[in-house]
């Protein structure tokens, strides 16, 4: 389907709904309706054009055009373009109809405009709190312009979250907020008749950073990649590329190619080691230590490279806007594929001992189901739509970076289970370590150190870029509108894990307690990766955080 | 009075020398795994810091440290029936004995689980009592197999005739299916599942702590010992005929061997869940059965 049969689908349909269209970058179609057509448009994208939906962003336009936008971002993965339906509402009192009945995974989008930004959604089925804490103030708004992201406003412990009821017959097991096999803070109480899970509920986001605040606020474009790094522990490059995307884009700024691919090798290691970790993570969680501590060895020698090519194990810190840091040089490359290499071959025996193994199997087989229509219906992204037989992966469907110019296939499963998730994860790296293998050879016939182009203009303000990178854990997706004082006016980030963590509510329920860790497991989960150690004196209400130094310091042995 | 020195030394035996077979399943556990793994002594020191800890106790609790006293007191005490060189040190238990007192241990433990007042100890009494009604049976028609082959219930006598004559095919077929049932008795992968930390942190032992955690974690260490000793001295008697110190080094040759076994599948497994558990123990109690009835045939 192409952009203008799209634009007349929606003309036809929408009639006087219909208000506008443009095209401010050649990959998108920015399409503005009236607020009571907004409904009827996201419908027929997400039913009749079976357009993939990546999330809806708010952004608080009052200074601009007096008004709240709301974005609803949709992906056309085979045509290669995006979709975004623009939703204008009033200033003074924001209230726009919910498109979470028609499309599941708006859920969490709504009520996080509606959290951050006050603008209410009618007919949400769940008009739940999402971000914010629940000793938040009622109507303070966070993201809105017009508060200043250092300031604290007075606790209000009033605001109980209001869990669902007990189903009849049924007790509550408790999986959170803190739990041995997850890593991070999230909760999931279960409603349990014996071994079987009836009913789930959610809550999570207890440890909000409000990065994309000071982007919006605070930092600069030149900082914000190295703060969009730390978004993530272990795919924090995908958030640093994605967000110097987004400018490239806005500014339209072409990137040296072996920039390009220096951050294609840097990807596609990121890759390597998260899968080989969420494999032992994966193991750990069933109790299979041996494929922890075993993939977690085969990890490390990627982990050196990694530090040996950036400086740092992880959090790089390679990217800026316009191109990379650091050059990896001809002299280096044969080190690269020596490693590389070496990995590849252990990793081909743990693909034929994870094959073969029939209590694995047992534990993974028909475990966590999500097919291909309701996997659909929630956005999912990643492993998890590509075992439920969804060839979707934005590394062909939105190249970037130099994607366009290797070779390698986008695997998939037609399971729908935990067990095809693992094994699009073990066979997808595989495809990784011939990615990096192809770079390599284009890194011996570029000429050394054209790495980075010089941006000697200003960002202009006003525009919009959308990029989507596809992490370890499925497709990430940035959201920029440029503003002035250089930084943006809004940053979106959305994260894998935020399309993919609802659909593990739908994937629990019917299954046993046993399973419930590894369904939540399988969509490789990354919450905030945020430690912190707080000690709070009950008696006075002082609390201490501890510092990283002194913390290294407690685990030294005293001589 | 021999048999009170016996006694003793069984006692001491099953407290301060059973720890460090779990410190060599640890290791070999690591050895898997491509780590170093904890010093040798690790499971002492591990032990004796739970001791010395508070005992941070459910306000639920009803029964106190109670259970875990009587389920070591059990262990203990069944471990007096087992054969120490050529007689028990309590000679005149015989297996019905046995199997009551193993049962009782296990009870202790669903009773601390039940007594916590968490839901991850009602969960794991839940499944250990599942796990019980499976995995007893294959300890006792294994152990009435041999009994019915040695024409005896004591322990002593038993192994002085497996000794003498050697393991036939159904004590073979029974004493399989026993070691497979270990695995579970001593909640090991992949069947911890009433303990599997991954969904129930920990299960019946989920409120445990401090010196109360130590004297389940003793039990279990202890309970490893009596049925590898039983394993080596029933069902695998070879090699027949030594006498003295041979026959305790090869006793102890056997014992550290079955720790291994135990610790590699306990190494190669994913825990299963319990419906899987159950049918896979059924499949073992037929086993067991089998050997039954080769023993019933005179084979």
């Amino acid at each position: 389907m192409t952009k203008q049969e799209i634009l007349s689908l929606l003309k036809a349909k929408l009639g006087a709904g219909f208000i506008a269209h443009t095209e401010p970058i050649p990959d998108q179609l920015w399409v503005e309706v009236k607020p009571q057509a907004s409904v009827q448009a996201v419908e027929l994208l997400h039913r009749t054009t079976k357009a993939r939906y990546l999330v809806s962003v708010g952004s608080d336009e009052r200074e601009l055009k007096k008004r709240f936008g709301v974005y609803h971002l949709f992906s056309f993965d085979k045509e290669h373009f995006f979709v975004t339906i623009d939703v204008s509402a009033d200033p003074h009192q924001p209230v726009l109809p919910s498109i979470t009945n028609v499309i599941a995974g708006a859920n969490w989008s709504e009520r996080e405009i509606r959290d951050l930004l006050g603008v209410q959604f009618e007919g949400h089925p769940d008009p739940r709190r999402l971000v914010l804490a629940d000793d938040w103030p009622n109507e303070v708004y966070p993201l809105r312009r017009d508060f200043d992201y250092s300031s604290k406003p007075p606790s209000n412990p009033e605001n109980a979250y209001p869990f669902k009821d007990n189903p009849p017959n049924t007790t509550v097991v408790a999986m959170g907020p803190y739990f041995p096999v997850f890593e991070e803070a999230t909760y999931f109480r279960l409603y349990v008749e014996g071994e079987k899970v009836v009913d789930v509920d959610y809550r999570g986001f207890y440890a909000h950073r409000g990065i994309e605040k000071l982007g919006d606020a605070s930092l600069t474009y030149n900082q914000i990649p190295f703060i969009a790094e730390r978004i993530c522990g272990i795919c924090g490059f995908v958030h640093n590329v994605s967000f110097c995307k987004l400018v490239e884009h806005a500014a339209g700024i072409k990137v040296p190619r072996r920039a390009d691919y220096i951050r294609t090798i840097m990807l596609e290691l990121e890759r390597i080691h998260s899968h080989a970790l969420w494999l032992g993570v994966a193991g750990h969680i069933i109790g299979f230590d041996t494929v922890l501590m075993q993939t977690w060895r085969m990890r490390e020698p990627i982990m050196w490279l990694c530090e040996k090519l950036t400086g740092n194990r992880k959090t790089y810190g390679m990217n800026l806007i316009g191109g990379v840091r650091r050059d990896i040089t001809k002299a280096q490359v044969p080190e690269v594929r020596k490693k590389i290499d070496a990995m590849d071959k252990e990793w081909q025996a743990v693909l034929d001992a994870v094959k073969d193994d029939t209590t694995l199997r047992m534990r993974l087989e028909k475990v966590g189901i999500l097919n291909r229509e309701q996997s659909h219906e929630w956005a999912a992204v990643g492993p998890v739509a590509r075992a439920a037989d969804i060839d979707m992966d934005s590394r062909k469907d939105h190249p970037y970076c130099a994607y366009d110019a290797v070779d390698f296939k986008v695997i998939t499963a037609d399971t729908n289970d935990v067990w095809g998730r693992t094994v699009v994860r073990i066979l997808e790296t595989i495809e990784s370590f011939k990615i990096v293998r192809q770079c390599l050879d284009a890194l011996m016939e570029l000429p050394e150190g054209d790495i980075i182009t010089e941006i000697r203009d200003e960002i202009p303000a006003g525009r919009i870029a959308i990029s989507a990178v596809e992490a370890p854990r499925g497709e990430d997706v940035h959201f920029l509108l440029t503003g002035g004082d250089n930084r943006p006016y809004r940053w979106r980030v959305r994260c894998p894990t935020y399309p993919n963590l609802p659909t593990v509510q739908v994937m629990v329920k019917g299954e046993q307690v046993a399973d419930v860790p590894i369904i939540l497991g399988s969509i490789d989960p990354c919450f905030s990766c945020t430690e912190r150690m707080e000690v709070a004196d009950v008696n006075t209400g002082k609390i201490r955080v501890y510092s990283q130094e002194e913390l290294f310091n407690w685990t030294k042995r005293k001589a | 009075m021999q048999s009170l020195v016996k006694m003793i030394i069984m006692v001491a035996l099953l407290l301060f020398v059973s720890p460090l077979l779990e410190g060599i399943l640890r290791k070999f556990k690591a050895l898997v795994h491509s780590r170093i793994g904890p010093p040798l002594l690790q499971p002492y020191w591990d032990i004796l810091k739970l001791l010395g800890k508070d005992d941070v106790r459910s306000p639920h609790s009803f029964l106190g440290p109670l259970p875990a006293f009587l389920g070591l007191a059990a262990i203990l005490a069944a471990g007096l029936l087992v054969p120490l060189g050529n007689s028990a040190p309590f000679a005149s238990g015989d297996l019905f004995l046995f199997l009551y007192l193993i049962s009782f241990a296990s009870v202790c433990v669903m009773l601390a689980g039940m007594d916590s007042g968490s839901p991850y100890g009602f969960l794991g009494t839940a499944r250990e009592m599942m796990t019980s009604f499976v995995v007893e049976p294959v300890l006792f028609i294994a152990l009435i197999t041999v009994a019915i082959k040695t024409h005896n219930f004591r322990f002593s006598d038993m192994a002085a005739y497996q000794q003498i004559s050697g393991a036939s095919l159904s004590t073979i077929i029974s004493g399989l299916a026993l070691f497979l049932g270990i695995q579970a008795q001593l909640s090991k992968l992949p069947f911890d599942i009433p303990e599997a930390e991954g969904e129930l942190m920990g299960g019946t032992f989920a409120e445990m702590s401090g010196p109360t955690f130590a004297l389940y974690r003793w039990g279990f260490i202890a309970k490893q010992v009596i049925f590898s000793m039983i394993l080596a001295q029933l069902f695998f008697p070879w090699p027949l005929g030594l006498v003295g110190l041979w026959a305790v080094v090869a006793q102890i040759a056997k014992v550290i061997l079955i720790v291994v076994l135990v610790g590699l599948i306990d190494a190669v497994n994913p825990r299963l869940r319990i419906d899987q558990a159950l049918v896979y123990y059924f499949g073992v109690i037929l086993m067991a059965i089998v050997g039954l009835v080769f023993a019933l045939v005179g084979a």
